[in-house]
């Protein structure tokens, strides 16, 4: 099946991207239109398993839309229509075979503000459990101490589990749907903006997090902030006006890109 | 400058239409008390001595001024049944009137006022009455102080509370009427909600050519007028349904009906038909006050529409719910019209709840306090009697809508609090 599909040229060419032999998510020619918009277009894009891949570009390149069609949130907008193909694993994610809840499951989202739902701290993180079937206690609280601990959550936490998770600060809440996100094992998380709430204190120690987090799990990033893309990131993607410009190792993208408008955007000259 | 004087003007507009609000609200309350509350109240007895030498001993109910002489309108002992004693006296006729304290006024269970003087006057009474009724209350109200009169005044207040009704519907307690009320309200609560809600979320769901069906259909429900559905529920539950149930299962009973008469379950449905249309509109609206991040959420861990629906937007759109909630009771509560067609009767010779198996009787006819207002307003024999006890049961269906109203605000409130955050 991947062997039919072009290798992704800016993939090959990229300058550090031959060691990535492991892919997470891969789109094919992936388009997306929301009636007359095009959103996206011909996007291919091959996520690194395991490691940190920034989405720069500028307002309304269709960074945040394709992340919404890894997870076919775009599925919940009527005049929303996606070409392509999307792999997650092996899995084709919009098969007609495909469970939606499976997919949305393996590919977690974490949203620009922090969504917690109105319930407990507990309640938040046990969610996605529930949804699985998880009922026995012992169980979802050993899971949900884990996804604290993994979102460098529980030492502030731990006392007070039954509180609402509105009394969290935003910082505490943008960990908490973090920990929400990767209590269900999700095989890549993809973040949207997820540090453009913070305050620069808590940007930082939440990129620390970030890092942390990659050593189990596949980040996709999208962010606004370059500097940030640049400090976190092992590759970085470039999208402008719906069309994937470049890809590859983060240092080379930044220190030496190869397209005009990568330099134009990097430097500031543009967007 | 301009706009800061109509600023100063707009303002002054508001306070005086609020105050004309407030205004209307506690006048209503007010009269409502005043002259609801009134005959629980023991009235003094007077003693009225005519310019003939005779003496007329009674409560006076109500005094006229006619021209230049006025007239007293006395109620004397009911020897024989009750508003058969009514005397009207000519104020130019009066030699003289006192309030002796030795006067007794006995009220008896089947509602007639006997009056008497003397330390012995009880008995010669009672004897006088010449029934086998029993006497419920004797007082001497002229004798009275002020706590023992209030004494008297919640006594006969917890009795009209408490107590079924005397003589047709005219006088005694009104707890048919109340439980009727209670019930039918509650029945209908139970039924309105679930057609309410899923309504709502089909509403809320699709957009397509059928849901603007229904929500025409919906908005046009709100705008018949309330009679209309007493006919459709006669029409459709009370002969189509209660008459088809009857010639399906009880067949060796007719020609009387069992369901196919007027009766509780047919009211509340009714009345459900009849609020359907505010709780729709309110829960949609929650729904849609929902953000969609919350929705978004869910679904991107792995929820199903239906998941997210049950387990995060209903129970964040609960103040919503209560809100509907809060429309349809205060809406149901005062419809009496639609009911007069679907088994509101004067007088039920039995309660719609009681300790017999299966509890709730949904087939029965029943009493309600909307239904007795008009009864005893308009329909009543003795109108010295029916008018205060129209103010009465006013006073209490007024009452009962604001318990039930309280109740689920203060519900909604607390509600509201846990789910501010999700507002911003």
């Amino acid at each position: 099946m991947l062997s039919a599909v072009p290798e992704s040229e800016s993939l090959a060419a990229a300058p550090g991207a031959a060691d990535v032999a492991d892919v997470a998510v891969q789109t094919f020619a992936l388009s997306l239109r929301y009636g007359a918009r095009q959103a996206l277009s011909g996007v291919d894009l091959a996520v690194p398993r395991r490691r940190i891949t920034a989405l720069i570009g500028p307002s309304g390149s269709g960074k945040s839309s394709l992340l919404r069609c890894l997870n076919r949130l775009n599925d919940e907008i009527a005049d929303a229509r996606v070409d392509g193909r999307v792999l997650v694993g092996d899995t084709d994610a919009y098969a007609k075979d495909t469970l939606l809840h499976d997919l949305r499951r393996r590919v977690g989202m974490v949203f620009q503000r922090p969504n917690p739902f109105p319930l407990s701290i507990h309640d938040n993180v046990a969610y996605g459990l529930r949804l699985l079937g998880i009922r026995r206690r012992r169980e979802l609280d050993e899971r949900i101490e884990a996804a604290l601990q993994a979102a460098a959550l529980w030492d502030e936490v731990a006392a007070r589990l039954d509180d609402s998770a509105f009394d969290l600060s935003l910082g505490q809440q943008q960990r908490l749907v973090i920990a929400r996100a990767i209590a269900v094992e999700p095989e890549i998380l993809m973040l949207d903006e997820p540090a453009s709430a913070l305050d620069p204190a808590a940007t930082l120690r939440f990129e620390e997090l970030l890092h942390e987090l990659a050593q189990r799990y596949t980040l996709l990033l999208v962010t606004h902030n370059m500097q940030q893309a640049a400090r976190v990131s092992d590759f970085t993607a470039f999208l402008h006006q719906g069309r994937l410009v470049e890809f590859g190792d983060t240092d080379a993208l930044f220190t030496n890109p190869r397209e005009r408008q990568t330099e134009d955007f990097i430097t500031g000259r543009y967007g | 400058m301009n706009a800061r004087r109509y600023g100063a003007a707009g303002t002054w507009l508001v306070a005086g239409l609020s105050g004309v609000c407030v205004g209307a609200i506690v006048l209503l309350f007010g009269f409502l008390a005043s002259a609801g509350l009134a005959p629980f109240w023991p009235a003094p007895v007077e003693a009225v001595q005519l310019r003939d030498g005779s003496t007329v001993l009674g409560e006076i109910v109500a005094s006229e001024a006619t021209g230049l002489s006025g007239a007293l309108a006395i109620r004397t002992s009911e020897l024989e049944r009750m508003g058969s004693a009514y005397q009207r006296v000519r104020s130019s006729d009066i030699a003289a009137r006192s309030q002796p304290a030795d006067a007794v006024a006995i009220t008896l269970v089947d509602g007639r006022r006997l009056y008497g003087r003397g330390s012995d006057g009880e008995e010669a009474l009672l004897a006088a009455a010449a029934a086998p009724v029993q006497a419920i209350e004797i007082v001497r109200p002229n004798a009275l102080g002020v706590l023992a009169r209030c004494s008297v005044f919640f006594h006969r207040l917890a009795r009209f509370l408490a107590t079924p009704p005397a003589a047709s519907n005219l006088v005694g307690g009104v707890l048919p009427a109340l439980l009727g009320t209670l019930t039918l309200v509650l029945l209908m609560s139970l039924i309105v909600m679930p057609f309410g809600i899923a309504t709502a979320i089909y509403l809320h769901r699709r957009r397509g050519f059928a849901a603007r069906c229904v929500r025409i259909a919906i908005n046009q429900l709100a705008g018949v007028p309330s009679i209309v559905y007493g006919v459709i529920g006669l029409g459709l539950f009370v002969h189509g349904l209660g008459g088809g149930i009857d010639r399906l299962f009880y067949a060796d009973r007719l020609p009387v009906p069992t369901f196919g008469g007027g009766g509780l379950l047919w009211a509340a449905l009714t009345l459900a038909l009849l609020t359907l249309p505010v709780v729709v509109v309110s829960v949609e609206e929650g729904l849609a006050r929902i953000p969609s991040s919350l929705r978004e959420g869910s679904l991107a861990l792995g929820a199903t529409h239906d998941e997210a629906l049950w387990t995060l937007l209903l129970p964040a759109a609960r103040p919503a719910l209560l809100t509907g909630l809060i429309l349809a009771v205060a809406r149901a509560a005062g419809a009496v019209a639609p009911l007069m067609l679907v088994g509101v009767v004067k007088l039920a010779p039995a309660l719609p709840v009681d300790g017999v198996f299966p509890y709730l009787h949904p087939s029965r006819e029943f009493m309600h306090l909307g239904f007795t207002i008009y009864d005893a307003a308009l329909a009543s024999a003795d109108a010295i009697r029916g008018v205060p006890r129209a103010y009465a049961c006013a006073g209490l269906l007024v009452g009962v809508v604001l318990v039930l109203n309280l109740t689920a605000i203060l519900l909604r409130n607390r509600l509201r609090d846990r789910y501010r955050a999700l507002e911003t």
